[in-house]
């Protein structure tokens, strides 16, 4: 007989979905999990465990779920290790078993079974450790032996590749989230959006309703399902309300920022068009309401991981809300009331009971008459010591057994049974309260931790709280409701519960003392021994023990161990549970897609900074460079050239003819107020008071610790307007670093700083022809040498576009820098290639300008590193001695002012082959052994100028070695060769060229 | 965790920049007292409860912040311009709001 | 006059696109205004600044923080303590306003080109600022006229709610395209209409 029966359940049984499991084409209905359509196609078998392979089938319902977990397929991306439970079916669903070679019902690992007593407790603690005896010792052996052992323990393979999906982060505001939409958190919800608040409330089932979808009890004279479809129909119709369904809450953060993901289309075939696949929500909410209720226990016993071993709750769910029953000779193991629930909902949906083992001796007469309906045999005082079967249950066996002393007694007797369903008790699923507080509070009675006192701004609500009862729940939602809503409504009355579900503590018994292999984590494979095992070695923290054992740290994160793992901790230590303590739940509470973390920050939609004119440059043959996120040509190639002969190309003609670079990236900062001069003198290393209007100075800034932070140039625009650039990649600390000096240090000077680096489109002209050049396109002004001396400022047009023309130089020629506005940019850009076609002007890109710059031995952020300082740098002609600035107290320390300091050199290659930055400079003509480094490469070409290869370094001793010779090596790229130190000046040392 | 910035309001602590120890003292800019400068860079208290620290709204208003939190708890418990000048009536966020 | 040149240019597709079977959620557009200045008030200077920028443009600012105004042609509102942005469809504001603010009271600075401004306009631009900024953009935090400041990733963005569905983003010129497509992106659900 099918197991799906009768017409029950919130399925849709008019609709037949169609997917595949293990190659093998099923069906199920709209409504299904993957979970409850395989286990109404006759499938008990769903996966292989961790470690010894043993055949698991599903123990729970819900997103607890440690065994059934499936590899789900969507073309070729994988995802591994989603619960069968969590996943919901649509046409053309696809998923694997997993952990199982060559298939899930013939499995080789299963061996590892037979090994057990080889892979305890600490296995890989006390295997990776090596052989310490025998002929392997000292060797690599085990390292060869992880790859196999890693292959046959674990869960799914994870793909290979590229995820397609989209993914997305949201943010939300509210005032109350109410997480679980259950009795409680549903009362919760309408309470507060009553009182005027705004409200989400998030559920990580498709269904909102929680026990309600799947109780026999009525609620306000209705069937609870029905009672919860109608609440959610009216919350659904509020304006101040949000509901998230497949919604899994997985983090509590600090000042209730709660994380969450939202599952939005892989219940769907296909996500609507740019509909994501996760949503990822960041909710920030004033109160939140923890409604998240509580997962079953399971008890220990050997045998207890058969496929047909499963939660009391979990059967009563598949056949309520799925109309699926789990047995037609179910037997049923439970030390409490509440599992007679299950009993009952089972036995409706048509299965049938064969008995009920209860460890308890004294049972209510409610859970009496329960059993008694189901006509079964009833055996009190009982306990399971085994159960029977392959890779489905055939039989248990049960033993008399005494809870208060925790003694077996009498012969094992054989019972038919094709499922056990058990309850060991329920722990409220307090996650995110532990991770929002403190420790837990254990209850003796619930035998359970409870939530700790808050400590942020939530509130808890039913079985969350250990109130079991719907009828609690629905009270205590309401009160949480409208404390989180601030009160401002009228309590609501709570609607009427019938026929409720029994209930009681239950016995404090988790395990039971009889021989063989029980286990307490299923996804970890971790067993009532390894706890004790673990415990005779010496881990006697539930830390330690949680590490050793790795008891809980599965994907489920131990949703149905960690209790009973602890108890048995407990008992071994002779400590009641609350004195051995509890680990602190940690974000997340279950898995989260990384794709969902990461959003949109991957691929090609990462930020970029593009300058002004980036369209030209990418039109016209350069290749675009990352530095930072900005995209700046490196070379402007012409066709077959490489990027060497391109550089050197664009070099060579800037000191012949003329160049341009884009030099928009530059840091710009406005520095404005009746105090900027001032404010630059405390800055800067040297005056810039004395600068006048229509001038620019090379500034150097320092740290307060002395070191050098950053350089460039500073324009006077007017009395009480500078404008400041920046190195390109120092714009924001430069920023930052002023910003701080006037809120913390200086808030008396009224200057004000503003970023201005997007506002200005920058172009550098230089070489022998770039005075020409201007000439021919500038109007308004004059560009001679009266009217622009060195670092002299014009205003005047190119092409209609008002410019700022600065005459300064990076390169070492007679250059200017032509600033406009940044909607200008291209504008002026072309005028100026066009102007400079005559004069055999080039574009060039940042390997021409670094070259540029070695040749002269200017200094950029390779050598300003924050370890260097301006006498490193031979910049200490920069610092005056009429004034103190930032820096000036720290920079004579004795640490800073050595003469064992490394500083500034120029390098050249006696080899005349090509050298590399970070390389280091050695004495010792020693390529194998190289030793004793005296500094390293900063930065490298190939000088044009000079036909040599030359670099920058940091060396020791620095000027002292001038004309004497040294080694680089640099044994990654496999150089090593003879270098003359020499003075970084290179290039026209007397500057000879930049006044024309 | 969020910083509940006067001007722009609460906002998530990714949008500020850690400034520092609030409570170090710069010496005198003309002051050569070398272990007066060497505390102010270097010397700091990194107590275990209430520190008073500058955070910078780099991602808002830009605003240097002088905060209290408790390192242990990270709770904030006073926030202040760091500019003591900044009371105008345009620089406080009207009313609450997450 | 040289006309200012879009950094969204090249990514810029009039018309409708992502799902907008149903119609868009969203209308996109650049509003390209002549003028973008910055203009700052010393601590103690505020009202004489908010006095000048009304001498200068017609536009009352309210007091408080971020308090704005906006008309078709022209928008004010503040963004940090004692700084405003100011907006017209005309060129040459920064110039009237240097006029208008004397350095006793603060500085002006011209961000004409530095700043691109995006309309994002419909029933789901809430939802959609959502995604990028992690700033509540629901109405009664963020009344109509007000601005605020904040960032996604690098991106800084200055906003103002120009209307009940209606907000004027602010962003770095060098992150327009980057930002935009990544507005773009994040429109595809809902369905959007660049104008």
């Amino acid at each position: 007989m099918s197991p799906r029966r009768g017409n029950g359940g919130r399925i849709d049984r008019t609709r037949t979905i169609r997917f595949t499991f293990d190659g093998r084409p099923m069906t199920g209905h709209a409504g299904d999990t993957l979970a409850s359509a395989l286990l109404a196609g006759g499938v008990s078998l769903f996966g292989r465990s961790f470690k010894y392979h043993r055949p698991r089938g599903l123990l729970s319902a819900g997103v607890e779920e440690p065994n059934a977990l499936v590899t789900v397929l969507r073309g070729e991306v994988r995802e591994p290790n989603i619960p069968a439970t969590t996943t919901e079916i649509h046409d053309g669903f696809t998923a694997v078993s997993q952990n199982r070679f060559p298939s899930l019902d013939f499995d080789v690992g299963a061996v590892n079974g037979l090994a057990g007593p080889l892979i305890s407790a600490g296995f890989y603690y006390k295997t990776f450790m090596g052989p310490v005896l025998g002929p392997l010792k000292g060797t690599r052996f085990w390292m060869i032996c992880e790859r196999f052992i890693r292959r046959a323990a674990g869960l799914g393979r994870a793909g290979l590749a590229p995820d397609t999906a989209r993914y997305e982060r949201m943010n939300a505001f509210c005032d109350v989230l109410v997480v679980g939409s259950g009795p409680a958190g549903l009362m919760a919800a309408s309470t507060a959006a009553d009182s005027g608040a705004r409200v989400i409330l998030a559920e990580l089932e498709p269904r909102l309703g929680g026990s309600a979808n799947w109780s026999a009890e009525t609620i306000d004279g209705t069937p609870a399902s029905e009672w919860s479809a109608e609440a959610v129909r009216d919350l659904a119709g509020r304006d101040n309300v949000r509901l998230l369904p497949r919604t899994t809450v997985w983090g509590y953060y600090d000042d209730n920022t709660i994380a969450a993901l939202e599952r939005v289309a892989d219940h769907k075939p296909a996500p609507a068009k740019g509909e994501p696949r996760h949503r990822h929500w960041t909710i920030r909410s004033q109160k939140v309401v923890l409604a998240t209720g509580a997962f079953e226990r399971p008890l220990v016993f050997p045998g207890n991981d058969r496929p047909g071993v499963m939660l009391a709750s979990a059967a009563e769910r598949y056949a309520r809300e799925f109309g699926v029953v789990t047995g037609d000779k179910a037997v049923l193991f439970v030390n409490n009331d509440g599992a007679y629930a299950a009993a009952a909902g089972l036995r409706e949906a048509g299965g049938t009971i064969a008995a009920i083992v209860d460890m308890r001796a004294e049972i209510s007469a409610e859970a009496r008459a329960i059993a008694a309906a189901a006509g079964c045999e009833h055996l009190t005082g009982h306990a399971v010591v085994g159960t029977e079967g392959g890779k489905a249950l055939s039989g248990v066996k049960v033993q008399r057994f005494d809870a208060a002393t925790r003694r077996l007694s009498g012969e094992p007797r054989h019972l038919d049974a094709d499922c056990l369903l058990v309850s060991g008790g329920w722990s409220p699923a307090i996650h995110l309260a532990s991770q929002a507080g403190t420790a837990p509070r254990w209850d003796d009675g619930l035998q359970a931790f409870l939530p700790p006192a808050p400590t942020q701004a939530w509130l808890g609500a039913g079985a969350f709280n250990g109130r079991f009862s719907t009828a609690q729940a629905l009270a205590e939602g309401i009160s949480a409701g409208l404390t989180a809503a601030a009160g401002k409504g009228r309590p609501a009355v709570a609607p009427a519960v019938g026929n409720a579900a029994p209930f009681s503590e239950p016995a404090p018994v988790f395990e039971v003392p009889a021989k063989g292999k029980a286990f307490v984590d299923f996804q970890h494979d971790v067993t009532a021994e390894d706890v004790r095992l673990a415990h005779r070695e010496g881990f006697v923290s539930v830390e330690h023990l949680k590490r050793y054992t790795t008891l809980g740290m599965a994907t489920d994160q131990g949703k149905t161990s960690n209790v009973p793992g602890l108890a048995i901790m407990a008992e071994t230590l002779g400590k009641p549970i609350p004195e051995v303590g509890t680990t602190r739940f940690r974000p997340p509470f279950a898995p989260v897609s990384i794709g969902a973390l990461a959003a949109e920050r991957f691929g090609d939609i990462k930020p970029e900074r593009l300058t002004p004119m980036h369209d030209w440059h990418a039109d016209n043959g350069a290749t675009l460079y990352a530095a930072g996120l900005w995209l700046r040509p490196q070379i402007y190639g012409l066709s077959g050239e490489t990027v060497d002969q391109a550089y050197v190309r664009e070099a060579r003609i800037v000191r012949e003819a003329a160049g341009i670079v884009d030099v928009s990236t530059l840091g710009k900062i406005a520095v404005q107020g009746p105090d900027a001069a001032e404010f630059l003198d405390r800055v800067y290393t040297n005056m810039f008071s004395t600068l006048p209007v229509n001038k620019a100075r090379y500034g150097l800034m320092l740290r307060e610790d002395g070191f050098v932070m950053d350089d460039g140039t500073t324009w006077r625009l007017g009395e009480h307007d500078f404008l400041m650039t920046t190195t390109t990649a120092n714009a924001g600390k430069v920023m930052q670093h002023l910003e701080y000096f006037l809120d913390v240090v200086w808030p008396d000077l009224r200057v004000h700083v503003t970023s201005v680096t997007d506002q200005w489109a920058g172009a550098a002209i230089g070489g022998p022809k770039a005075r020409e050049i201007l000439a021919a396109c500038v109007t308004g002004t004059a560009v001679d040498n009266a009217a622009m001396p060195f670092m002299g400022i014009v205003k005047g047009d190119i092409a209609g576009a008002p410019v700022t023309i600065c005459r300064l130089s990076f390169s070492g020629e007679m250059a200017f820098e032509v600033y406009c506005g940044a909607g200008h940019g291209t504008h002026v850009w072309e005028a100026l290639i066009e102007a400079g076609k005559p004069y055999g002007l080039v574009p060039y890109g940042l390997e021409a300008l670094g070259t540029l710059r070695i040749e002269k031995g200017h200094v950029t952020g390779a050598e300003i590193d924050g370890r260097t300082t301006a006498h490193d740098l031979h910049l200490d002609w920069m610092l005056s001695k009429k004034k103190p600035f930032i820096g000036s107290a720290m920079l004579g320390r004795e640490g800073l002012v050595s003469d064992e300091r490394l500083s500034l050199v120029g390098l050249i290659a006696r080899d005349n082959r090509p050298l590399n930055g970070g390389a280091h400079v050695v004495d010792y003509p020693d390529e194998e052994r190289p030793r004793y480094s005296l500094g390293h490469l900063t930065a490298a070409c190939y000088s044009p100028a000079l036909g040599k290869h030359i670099a920058l370094a940091l060396i020791r001793g620095g000027k002292a070695r001038h004309g004497t010779r040294a080694y680089i090596s640099d044994p990654l790229r496999k150089r090593f060769g003879e270098v003359e130190i020499v003075s970084h000046h290179f290039f026209d040392p007397e500057g000879t060229r930049l006044h024309g | 965790m969020l910083i509940p910035c006067p001007y722009c309001g609460p906002r998530d602590v990714s949008e500020f920049t850690y400034q520092g120890d609030a409570g170090r003292v710069r010496p005198d800019p003309a002051s050569t007292d070398q272990a007066a400068w060497n505390a102010y860079v270097y010397d700091r208290t990194n107590p275990a409860g209430d520190h008073h620290e500058y955070w910078q709204h780099s991602g808002g208003c830009r605003s240097h912040l002088k905060v209290t939190r408790n390192t242990l708890s990270h709770r904030i418990l006073d926030v202040a311009f760091a500019r003591p000048s900044t009371a105008h009536a345009s620089s406080r966020r009207q009313g609450p709001r997450p | 006059m040289v006309e200012m040149l879009s950094p969204l240019q090249p990514v810029w597709r009039p018309g409708s696109h992502g799902n907008f079977a149903d119609g868009v959620g969203v209308v996109l557009s650049e509003t390209q205004p002549g003028s973008i200045v910055q203009a700052a008030a010393w601590p103690g200077s505020e009202r004489a600044v908010i006095a000048a920028i009304k001498t200068a443009t017609g536009l009352s600012l309210p007091d408080g923080a971020g308090g704005g105004v906006a008309t078709e042609a022209k928008a004010a509102f503040g963004f940090a303590p004692g700084r405003f942005l100011i907006v017209a469809d005309d060129e040459g504001l920064a110039d009237t306003l240097v006029q208008a603010i004397p350095i006793s009271d603060g500085t002006v600075t011209d961000l004409s080109h530095g700043r691109t401004a995006i309309r994002i306009a419909g029933v789901k631009a809430e939802w959609v600022l959502q995604k990028f900024f992690a700033v509540d953009f629901s109405l009664p935090a963020l009344p109509v006229g007000s601005g605020i400041s904040t960032n996604h990733h690098d991106i800084f963005a200055q906003i103002q709610r120009t209307g009940p569905d209606r907000f004027d983003l602010y962003v770095f010129r060098s992150f327009a395209r980057s930002f935009w497509k990544m507005l773009c992106h994040g429109c595809d659900e809902v369905g959007y209409e660049v104008r």
